[in-house]
């Protein structure tokens, strides 16, 4: 039972949390959370009597959580370094991207007037 | 956007005024503006359609988004008033994104 809540909380809670930093930039919580649900999954099969099931279940439940949640941070959400052209102290390629109304932006747009701090982001995520 | 909303939360007024967070990705510029209002944020929302500005800043990460599709690399860059390169932070995981208060720090230092 303990490990079904430890399980779905970590779940919950780093999804909930996403938008606190130390949370998102710790996603390796998720995992620790899922081992220790697996981990009280098997001590609860261990001592169980009679109605094994539900700590069966629970074991099941909280390794396949802690087989796809380590695929998911350490496979699928791994991006490949890549050589970039931005440097400290240089002025970064000029571009110009529509805003939302369709005007064009540009980055020379800010030159002289205003720090820009520029994000590139995946849009969904 | 969860990155993005704590950004904004941290940001005073005045920073508010003082710096432009100009957030780009290949979203369509319909669905950035309706972030933009949700957010009620003065972020520029642009759309690289295309990942062309990604790819000439060599930040894209081939065949990475849910369909296989090329996406961004999350990436955080902190220009000066004169355009030029001062902090910068590229995600080795796409769950992990700067700490605000990093980007914060760079700013303020400007």
């Amino acid at each position: 039972m303990l490990s079904v809540v430890v399980a779905i909380g970590a779940l919950a809670a780093y999804v909930l949390l996403l938008r606190v930093a130390v949370v998102r930039n710790h996603p390796e919580g998720y995992v620790v959370a899922f081992a220790l649900a697996m981990a009280l999954a098997a001590l609860a099969v261990g001592r169980a009597r009679a109605r094994r099931w539900p700590a069966w279940l629970a074991l099941g439940l909280s390794s396949l959580l802690l087989v796809g949640g380590a695929w998911f941070n350490f496979v699928v959400a791994r991006v490949p370094d890549a050589p970039t052209v931005l440097r400290v102290g240089e002025r970064p390629p000029d571009f110009a991207l529509p805003d939302a109304a369709g005007r064009p932006v540009s980055l020379a747009d800010y030159r002289g007037k205003k720090p820009v701090v520029l994000v590139f982001y995946r849009g969904y995520w | 956007m969860a990155e993005l909303q704590g950004l904004g939360a941290q940001l005073s007024e005045a920073e508010r005024a003082g710096v432009e967070i100009v957030a780009v990705s290949p979203d369509p510029n319909e669905r950035s503006q309706k972030l933009a209002e949700g957010l009620r944020l003065g972020f520029r929302f642009l759309a690289d359609r295309d990942l062309a500005v990604a790819r000439r800043y060599g930040l894209v990460h081939a065949g990475g988004g849910p369909d296989g599709q090329d996406v961004p690399r999350p990436a955080t860059v902190v220009l000066d008033r004169d355009g030029v390169v001062r902090w910068f932070s590229i995600s080795r995981n796409f769950q992990v994104r700067p700490d605000p208060d990093d980007v914060l720090r760079a700013v303020r230092a400007l």
